[in-house]
């Protein structure tokens, strides 16, 4: 009786298996070249190509993340309603959007690509991640997909032995650092830091770039360094540590919005008033200083590339209202964009736009020669003293930011620290 | 006489279609596109997890909310190992006892608890096992993970990558259901089954609970840890959102998805885990969460049993709308041919299931 | 010594978020017998729901009033509509329906509200006061006083109404209550709906600080969980004890030992969790559970 029945459960297993396996089966293995002409890559017709975006959807980063197809979507949105992109080849084509949910992991976001590969996608762009990029970026390499212009700091996608079909698009993180630090080290007065950082790449970029920018400032030292974990509900504890240190300026490299509105209330609480720095993402005006009332200390510094549509300065700047209403039409996203990383892939949208229009072949060498040689692209939304250029080794596509100042309502260039 | 030859007879139809299968499964991946192969490497992964959780919470009874853990522990391992240049079976062998040891460790400790308190320290494992895995970054490249790949084919094959992991993944997968499959039918499956049902009752019959527990969750440690293997082979990349807390509950999920105390429900619970992502983005990337959700509950709801009670309850269907129109006179066939193909098919999954009311 | 006390009165407030989440886990364990992993979910959705009817201009306490009575209906009807059918059958299956009906109410949450965090206002003020040399929010400190009355309301509750007995008698064995003519469905779904109240109020009371997100109490559930197990899953007053305890003692060790940090200070309730339970079973102030064979 036992013995007649093992191979009973050995095959339900595999009989099981086989079905799984058979309902998944649609077409035979294709090699290259499922495009539209001879010779042109996956996912490129004579009219149309398409691109993917595996980006959290869902979960903890979903804010900024449906911002990164958002950006794209309306930008691209608006380019096919009036007609499409003239490609470098005389051809003009639509740009199709597919987006995919990896809620942050890696193992799905790997998944993703393949699903893209299955899908015909010409390259994967925009999404937002380091770690989910990184799961799918030797994938691309082998199979020559172009993995650009993603949402990461990490300095690994801009280096192109290591990384030959990708390209970052944001600064690296020791940029906006060091940009900061720089200013700071200029300045006459002696300053005491205090830096706050998230425990991840992110913060350690910021904390890398400051501290190699001030390495030589003998009027700057740091008295007291903490860091706090993404998932934390409070930093009061770091704050309270850190304030009975002194300091007069303080790090604060921090990606979360509600830790970094209660950050400011908690340290002008606590009596602890210095002047601030905050990254790029998390210092919108409206969003983040004013419920965190910033207005209570000497300053507030952050770096940026982008013209922030919630500041009364660019309210009727025509780039911002362009992009407004492009967003809310063509990018389902009616709201004011809470995250920078809308306005990001916005600019993305506009630097494909730019490498679509001189490849001269409908394929992915073409079009990632193209895109290696981009100078001095004014996207939209992009600040005066920034620009996208994708030319330097080492650096992604946008690797200059300009340090601002809060002043009580939005933000303005800031030459001198104090 | 007359039964004995026609229990050989289907025993050896059994076979040829058990070898059938096999033929089925080597030659699947040559014939089927690459994202087929690569889905079904990846629930290979996760089946050998969930397989691994079934049996020190379907069938021992304890819950287990840290078997991300050790999936996440052999992950690192197994990159570490080939990183440093290891061979491939020392890896393999370094990222099951490595997670076996710490499970024992674990175990040793956790077991005295109970019920929820069990359960608490093991929610303790990926909580802390995140930051753990960022602080270690010279093993686990911190944040930014860390890629190793060994499961390239090799040139002389011939074969795609995703063909090659292909095998990797069926061969331990199968070894270790096979392996699953003696070990919850032999004696240990049976202390697993009463230490469940109650420990007092166990220990009067001459099984310690806390052993028993123990070799359970130690077990099922190993598992984790060879799905960390797998895991590398599939993805052959790691970072600390591997072993995040949500896919925890995620495989529990799957667990009692594909169904809890049943070795085929572990494969079911696999496919659930890869599948269900996959459908809700096709469904609509931007509502996952919501259909996840729907999903899981619709699916517990028509099936509380899991998806691995599927034929019984269509059978169940089936018989009670046969049954309706000859309600007057009982049907006369009916009855005979049903108990025949349920004790085939039924049969095992009786035993292993602890059928409650 | 300013610093010791000031870290002291922050793990406090952070605990009340704990806290104030457990209470709930605390109330529907007593009242069902289970452990509900939606309950953070369904706060959430709460506090949307007040966030909306302010949207629509109704005045704060008005705006919670009607958030906590609709709260107390969707609990109810989660009960008798979702979570009944599996109450008899295996306890794994219904933790993993609570499961399934944290990811479908996050999944609500954000298909109406979205991912992005939207300001909550308080119904304290901000300003702070100083008590002993430590700085004080007036919010933190109205937080966890409402939550220590809360606190008392359910003990009481429990202890010494006929409600609280009847809902205990029903988790505890529901045969034997429904043969005593209790009304167990209904009992059930009231359980439930206090339990969905009490998170309503969790909910919009630390909404403020953490401004609202789909996701906002993901944290903080395991650290309820983790004061629940702690204090013992029967006592309200156990698990307020034990919430303040883990915020305190995570922020001290995080601070005066450095190898641990703030990194790995999250360890810190389980090992506590460990240390205890190997001494006290049933936690701090549980009661003793006499398993009969």
């Amino acid at each position: 009786m036992k013995i007649s029945k093992r191979p009973g459960g050995v095959l339900g297993i595999v009989a099981m298996t086989s079905i799984v396996a058979l309902s998944l089966s649609g077409c035979t293995r294709d090699g290259a070249g499922q495009g539209g002409g001879s010779g042109s890559s996956p996912g490129i017709t004579d009219s149309a190509i398409t691109l993917g975006i595996t980006t959290p959807l869902s979960g903890a980063t979903a804010g900024p993340g449906k911002c990164t197809v958002a950006g794209v979507s309306a930008y691209f949105g608006a380019v096919n309603a009036a007609g499409g992109v003239k490609f470098g080849d005389g051809k003009t084509r639509t740009v199709t959007i597919k987006s995919y949910d990896d809620a942050y992991d890696p193992q799905k976001s790997l998944a993703n690509f393949q699903q893209m590969v299955s899908d015909n996608v010409f390259a994967a762009t925009a999404g937002l991640g380091t770690p989910t990029n990184r799961a799918f970026r030797e994938a691309a390499i082998s199979q020559k997909v172009p993995q650009v212009l993603v949402m990461t700091g990490d300095p690994l996608f801009s280096d192109r032995k290591q990384s030959p079909w990708q390209l970052g698009f944001v600064p690296i993180y020791q940029n906006e650092g060091a940009a900061f630090g720089k200013l700071l080290s200029a300045s006459k007065g002696q300053h005491k830091v205090a830096i706050l950082s998230q425990n991840d790449d992110y913060g350690k970029g910021y904390v890398a770039g400051f501290k190699e920018a001030i390495k030589d400032a003998s009027n700057i030292s740091v008295v007291g360094e903490q860091t706090y974990e993404a998932t934390d509900t409070s930093v009061d504890a770091q704050l309270t540590q850190l304030a009975s240190s002194g300091a007069d300026v303080f790090f604060n490299a921090m990606s979360v919005t509600p830790l970094t509105i209660s950050a400011l209330q908690k340290a002008q609480q606590i009596g602890w008033k210095p002047s601030w720095f905050l990254p790029s993402n998390t210092s919108s005006p409206t969003a983040i200083l004013e419920p965190g009332g910033a207005a209570a200390y000497p300053g507030i510094y952050s770096v940026s590339f982008a013209k922030a549509p919630q500041s009364p300065a660019f309210a009727k700047d025509p780039d911002v209202t362009k992009f407004l209403s492009e967003l809310k039409q063509y990018g389902n996203y009616p709201d004011m964009p809470a995250f920078p990383h809308c306005m990001w892939s916005y600019m993305v949208g506009a630097t494909l736009e730019q490498a679509f229009k001189s490849m001269t072949e409908p394929t992915r060498d073409s079009f990632m020669t193209a895109l290696r040689n981009i100078k001095d692209l004014k996207a939209p939304l992009m600040l005066s003293g920034t620009a996208v250029d994708t030319t330097v080794d080492g650096q992604p596509a946008v690797s200059s930011v300009v340090v601002q100042k809060y002043n009580g309502k939005g933000y303005a260039t800031a030459e001198n620290f104090g | 006489m007359g039964t004995v030859s026609s229990a050989l007879g289907r025993r050896s139809v059994r076979i040829a279609l058990a070898v059938l299968a096999a033929v089925v499964l080597l030659a699947a991946p040559l014939l089927l596109p690459a994202f087929a192969n690569q889905t079904l490497v990846r629930i290979g992964v996760y089946a050998v997890a969930v397989l691994g959780l079934n049996i020190v919470m379907g069938y021992t009874g304890q819950v287990n909310l840290g078997q991300i853990f050790f999936v996440g522990l052999g992950a690192y391992v197994t990159a570490y190992g080939v990183n440093q240049g290891w061979n491939i079976v020392v890896v393999f062998i370094a990222a099951c006892v490595s997670a076996g040891v710490v499970g024992l460790l674990v175990a040793l400790a956790a077991a005295r608890l109970g019920g929820l308190a069990i359960a608490m320290v093991t929610i303790a494992l990926p909580i802390v096992g995140v930051p753990l895995a960022k602080r270690l970054d010279e093993f686990t490249g911190g944040s930014q993970g860390i890629s190793a790949r060994f499961s390239d084919a090799p040139e002389w094959s011939g074969l795609y990558n995703d063909q090659w992991q292909f095998y990797i993944v069926l061969v331990v997968t199968a070894a270790a259901f096979l392996l699953a499959r003696s070990l919850v039918r032999g004696k240990y499956g049976r202390a697993f089954a009463v230490v469940k049902e109650n420990e007092a009752v166990a220990a009067s019959m001459g099984i310690s609970p806390y052993r028993t527990k123990v070799l359970a969750f130690t077990i099922a440690s190993i598992f984790g840890g060879a799905s960390g293997f797998l895991y590398l082979a599939a993805v052959q990349y790691t970072s600390p959102e591997t072993l995040s807390f949500g896919h925890s509950i995620s495989l529990l999920a799957a667990m009692v998805i594909g169904g809890a105390g049943s070795i085929a429900g572990s494969l079911l619970g696999g496919a659930y885990y890869i599948f269900v992502p996959q459908i809700t983005n096709a469904i609509d990337p931007n509502l996952t969460t919501l259909s996840q959700g729907a999903i899981l509950l619709a699916v517990l709801f028509l099936l509380p049993g899991g998806l691995v009670s599927l034929p019984r309850a269509l059978r169940r269907l089936g018989r009670r709308r046969s049954g309706r129109p000859t309600s007057g006179n009982p049907p006369k066939t009916a009855p005979a041919p049903h108990p025949v193909p349920e004790a085939a098919l039924e049969g095992p999954d009786n035993k292993e299931r602890q059928d409650r009311p | 010594m300013g610093t010791f006390i000031q870290l002291v009165v922050d793990g406090l407030s952070t605990g009340s978020i704990y806290a104030a989440l457990a209470l709930a886990i605390v109330l529907v364990n007593q009242a069902t017998g289970l452990i509900n992993f939606a309950q953070g979910g369904m706060a959430v959705l709460s506090a949307y729901i007040a966030y909306a009817f302010l949207g629509l201009g109704v005045p704060l306490p008005l705006a919670i009033l009607v958030a906590v009575v609709a709260s107390f209906l969707l609990g109810a009807l989660a009960e008798r509509f979702l979570v009944r059918r599996f109450e008899r059958g295996d306890p794994d299956t219904a933790v993993v329906v609570t499961i399934g009906l944290l990811t479908l109410v996050t999944g609500i949450s954000a298909l109406l509200w979205g991912y992005n965090n939207l300001g909550f206002p308080s119904l304290f003020p901000l300003t702070s006061v100083e008590i002993l040399g430590a700085v004080v929010s007036v919010r933190s400190l109205a937080t966890t006083v409402t939550i220590v009355l809360i606190m008392v309301v359910l003990q009481l509750l429990f202890l010494r109404t006929k409600l609280g007995l009847a809902l205990r008698a029903v988790a505890d064995n529901p045969g034997s209550a429904a043969f005593s003519g209790l009304p167990v469905g209904r009992l059930l779904m009231v359980g439930w709906g206090l339990a969905a109240t009490l998170g309503a109020i969790a909910g919009v009371l630390v909404a403020p600080q953490l401004t609202l997100t789909p996701g906002m109490l993901d944290t903080a559930l395991v650290y309820a969980l983790a004061a629940v197990i702690l204090g013992g899953l029967s006592s309200p007053i156990g698990c307020v004890v034990a919430a303040s305890a883990i915020g305190v003692l995570e922020n001290l060790v995080a601070v005066y030992v450095p190898l641990i940090g703030h990194d790995l200070k999250i360890a810190v309730p389980f090992v506590l969790i460990f240390v205890i339970l190997i001494l006290r079973p049933q936690g701090l102030f549980g009661r003793k559970v006499v398993v009969r064979v």
